[in-house]
């Protein structure tokens, strides 16, 4: 690893941390905030806050800057041993000075708070304070050190590359998040100034102004209302990156899920309105159309790839068109006219609106808050049901019938999961309090479904003989053919469940209601087949990673509503951030090539294994 | 409504002409890339961007000239903006030409980024600039059809021929491109490097044909015919940008090159059957014919069947798609 690494990282970071806020002593609606950083108050707009003893930062700032130094003269001039060792320390130092610097500050705000308060202020006068860009680079330099003293010990040089399936991601939203802050840079003026600036002042603040833009992005996981938000937004992120992440794994790309996505949503329609029946047949029912919808219309490419060779790219995206065109046909109009013939729509709500009627009561999902018991916002009482369900499921699986077959295990835990919703129904519930936000959100049991789906992909991937031939077709088809794989059937196949998965997520529209009515509207968003492309990508094709990337996304696209509240950035800022990851991540993250090429990462790492034993030797 | 009235043909004739000219352009540029051996769906993004550039510049450029005179026209106004576009598409082009050919990247992945970011990005430069994410300022600047510039003419444009011919100056260019496209790439030595380095790049590479830098320029010219594409939708066809202008027709057009298999009169044809089939889709509007949304699916409908060899075989590059590694 080249010698300069270090003294440059370590410049750049006490450079950046020089003209950094450290921290927002208070912030108005708005961006505009009070900031601290080493060398003076910044305060654009003129604000009158009570003074808080801070004047330790400058000190703490000197006190960073003789860390880096010494990282860097360590990393220089040590060997070996030693220069880990030293590493270790100064990383654990520097995490230890900035949860003290963290510490100290809120506990000063707090008290000047309380002071104020005691003093006869109605409001604590100090407002949503926080940790700014400064304190976040303080940490991640120390976790660097961590990483880099890691990475020296013997044998942890391949520490980078055989995490790469996160690395890369990582790396590439951090590029996209340095691109994204200097398009706000650019874009925005500094919120409320008022007074002229030096040109520290003007750098301090917009870092400040970039800072906030991602501590609102960010910010929905800190509210339980914004967790439900973002869960309700990454439902359908969920079933779409299943969908492309399916097809990638046999070396299929579908960019068809905005189309499978809208067939769902037709058949969910007609199975909500038309069948008949109770509701524990007729939701089940319903939730089955709508895979059964998005099947078909990936099934279809699939067959013309498998039987013509036709790309599957090509047709995916012609099918996307088709079915904008059938909703159209279906939603646009209440009657249409065949060459005179005038054919009337009953499905098709009354009037100029183009959405459908409402699906009948039995075929609607329940929202989450009914299902953990409440009903609506107030006091309630929280049923220990789904909960004991879900955990029994989990123990079951992991713990108690470990040793069993993969097919009795799936049964036993179900059994097991049946049981604990019995008995916890039968449980007193918890009392509990569900505010109004919490209640508006309409998070339903698709979120559920989703879940399921994530469990089902980890079975059918690499728990079953299908998954495996699956997976054997997407890295060697001629390979997998000789072995006896039926590569046309099983790019049907695979086409059909990943068209299933982009077809539930119509579920939490349509019959979930996630756009407030229980209908198949024309607004629904069906891009979000778009967006599975980048949750599939972040989530480098694995259940849990496509989960957490969705909850990303999720978190992001509901921070972007606050961002556009308070800084009048529009949202689009998270699509093009998406975009970007998406687009870093095709480069692979501009890493060196064995980052991505999987061959390559083990030629790496073999190369590097005599060289670990040498140095235990 | 008769169907087979002078002024329906005119109008249908007319329209059909300009509903072919974007997708000319951004067929016969997605045919440069494609020939080269690089796929490019991100010819949507190219367009979106170039009709933004084409749009901003020209409304950034005239409004000093209207904060004097509201009535002055300039002529070179809407042609900057034409410059404008091909700048914007050529440097989106880059991007994907940079992310696929030199780090190898998933083609059809990059191009996927490429659209999104031009989903999201022109939203954010549109409030910077008007303070909406969703359209530009109406520019007075476009570019009009011929008989603006042929002021001795006017009696000739009132004829149906001449309604017909009364097009803008980009229409002509769009149709003129095609032949020489077509001696570009078959009867020069040039146009037959860039075929070698989409079928067979090794074999091109040993005879000495730097297969990153004819992959480059393949790439880099769709750039240039996507962004003129965007422009005659921003300061052309209508005298704005709006949100996600492109509408699918950076997709259609590709569905053209495929249907035209690849070859400048092919696409020719199959945009002009696209073109024909969406003018004629907006004449008959109302006609009780047949319901918009099953014309509107007839282009899509019409690839795929091509593609599957039931309207003949379409055989793309031998190397389409593929990463080059030397």
């Amino acid at each position: 690893m080249n010698r300069l690494l270090v003294p440059l990282v370590s410049l750049v970071f006490v450079a950046l941390a020089a003209v950094s806020p450290w921290f927002v002593v208070t912030r108005a609606f708005g961006g505009k905030g009070v900031l601290l950083a080493p060398f003076g108050l910044v305060n654009p707009g003129g604000m009158r806050v009570p003074e808080v003893p801070l004047g330790w930062v400058h000190p703490a700032f000197w006190a960073w800057v003789a860390l880096a130094v010494l990282a860097s003269l360590a990393y220089l001039f040590l060997k070996g041993k030693a220069r880990v060792q030293a590493l270790y320390l100064l990383g654990g130092l520097g995490l230890l000075l900035f949860a003290l610097e963290a510490f100290a500050f809120y506990r000063q705000v707090a008290e000047v708070n309380a002071a104020a308060l005691e003093a006869g202020a109605r409001r604590p006068p100090l407002k949503r304070y926080s940790l700014s860009l400064g304190l976040y680079l303080q940490f991640f330099y120390s976790l660097f050190l961590l990483v880099l003293a890691k990475i020296h010990t013997p044998g942890g040089a391949g520490l980078l590359v055989r995490y790469r399936g996160v690395v890369v991601p990582a790396v590439s939203l951090i590029l996209a998040m340095v691109a994204g802050g200097v398009l706000v840079w650019l874009l925005r003026p500094v919120p409320g100034l008022r007074e002229p600036l030096s040109t520290y002042e003007y750098l301090v603040a917009k870092l400040d102004l970039v800072t906030y833009t991602f501590q609102l992005l960010f910010g929905p996981v800190l509210t339980l209302p914004g967790l439900f938000q973002s869960a309700l937004i990454a439902t359908p992120l969920i079933f779409t990156g299943l969908s492309v992440a399916f097809g990638f794994k046999a070396g299929l790309f579908n960019i068809g899920a905005p189309g499978q996505l809208i067939m769902g949503a037709v058949f969910a329609m007609f199975a909500g309105l038309y069948l008949p029946g109770p509701k524990f047949l007729v939701l089940p029912a319903a939730i089955a159309a709508a895979a059964l919808g998005g099947a078909i219309w990936g099934a279809i490419p699939g067959w013309l790839k498998a039987r013509f060779g036709a790309h599957e790219v090509i047709n995916t995206i012609m099918m996307n068109y088709i079915a904008l065109s059938v909703m159209l046909l279906l939603l646009s109009k209440n009657e249409w006219s065949f060459f005179g013939h005038v054919v009337h729509f009953p499905f098709k709500a009354p009037g100029y609106e183009p959405k459908s009627l409402e699906i009948h009561e039995t075929a609607r999902i329940p929202l989450f808050l009914n299902l953990l018991g409440f009903k609506g916002a107030g006091p309630g009482e929280l049923s220990l049901a789904l909960p004991l369900a879900l955990l029994l499921l989990l123990l079951g699986y992991y713990v108690f019938f470990k040793k069993l077959e993969l097919g009795p295990r799936v049964l036993a835990s179900l059994g097991a999961a049946v049981a604990g919703y019995l008995v916890g129904g039968l449980l007193p519930g918890i009392p509990a309090q569900v505010g109004a936000d919490l209640a508006s959100v309409r998070l339903n049991g698709a979120f559920l479904i989703a879940l399921f789906s994530v469990a089902f992909y980890n079975f059918y991937m690499w728990r079953t003989k299908y998954g495996y031939e699956l997976r054997a077709v997407g890295l060697a088809p001629k390979a997998a053919e000789y072995a006896g794989v039926k590569i046309t059937q099983k790019i049907v196949l695979t086409m059909a469940i990943a068209g299933a998965f982009a077809g539930l997520a119509a579920t939490h529209y349509v019959l979930g209601g996630g756009i407030d009515e229980y209908r198949f509207k024309q607004s629904i968003p069906y891009n979000v087949g778009f967006d599975g492309i980048a949750v599939a990508l972040m989530g480098q094709n694995t259940p849990i990673g496509v989960t957490l990337a969705a909850g990303l996304f999720g978190v992001l696209l509901t921070g972007g509503l606050q961002l556009n509240l308070q800084l009048g950035i529009s949202r689009e800022l998270v699509l093009v951030l998406e975009a970007l990851i998406v687009l870093f991540i095709a480069a692979g993250g501009f890493l060196p090539r064995y980052f991505t090429d999987p061959l390559l990462a083990a030629e790496f790492l073999k190369r590097l294994a005599p060289e670990a034993e040498k140095e235990v030797a | 409504m008769d169907v087979l009235s002078t002024a329906f043909l005119v109008a249908l004739v007319a329209g059909a002409l300009r509903q072919t000219t974007p997708l000319l352009f951004t067929a016969l540029g997605g045919m440069f890339n494609e020939r080269s051996g690089v796929v490019n769906i991100a010819l949507e993004g190219i367009i979106n961007f170039g009709a933004l550039a084409a749009a901003v510049t020209v409304q950034l450029l005239e409004a000093p000239y209207l904060a004097q005179d509201p009535n002055v026209r300039i002529w070179w106004i809407p042609w900057v903006g034409v410059l404008a576009a091909i700048v914007a598409g050529v440097i989106t082009a880059w991007i994907h030409a940079v992310v696929s050919i030199r780090y190898r990247a998933d083609q059809i992945v990059s191009g996927t980024a490429i659209n999104m970011l031009s989903f999201g990005l022109p939203s954010i430069v549109l409030l910077f600039l008007y303070h909406n994410t969703t359209a530009s300022k109406e520019v007075v600047h476009r570019i009009m059809p011929l008989h603006a510039y042929l002021p001795g003419l006017q009696d000739f444009f009132a004829t149906p021929i001449g309604r017909i011919l009364d097009q803008s100056p980009l229409v002509y260019l769009a149709f003129i491109l095609v032949p020489l496209t077509y001696f570009a790439l078959f009867k020069t030595p040039w146009g037959l490097r860039l075929r070698a380095v989409g079928e067979h790049p090794a074999a091109a590479d040993s005879l000495g044909i730097n297969v990153f830098l004819m992959r480059y320029q393949g790439v880099l010219l769709s750039g240039v015919l996507a962004g003129i594409a965007g422009a005659y939708l921003s300061i052309d066809q209508i005298n704005q940008f709006i949100r996600m202008m492109a509408a699918g027709r950076g997709f259609i057009a590709l569905a053209a090159l495929i249907f035209g298999k690849w070859h400048p009169y092919g696409i020719l044809g199959a945009t002009l059957l696209f073109g024909f089939a969406e003018a004629f889709r907006i004449q008959i509007e109302g006609a009780g014919i047949l319901p918009s949304p099953i014309l509107q699916a007839f282009p899509y409908v019409l690839t795929m069947l091509v593609l599957a060899g039931f309207i003949g075989r379409a055989r793309p590059p031998a190397a389409i798609g593929k990463p080059y590694e030397k």
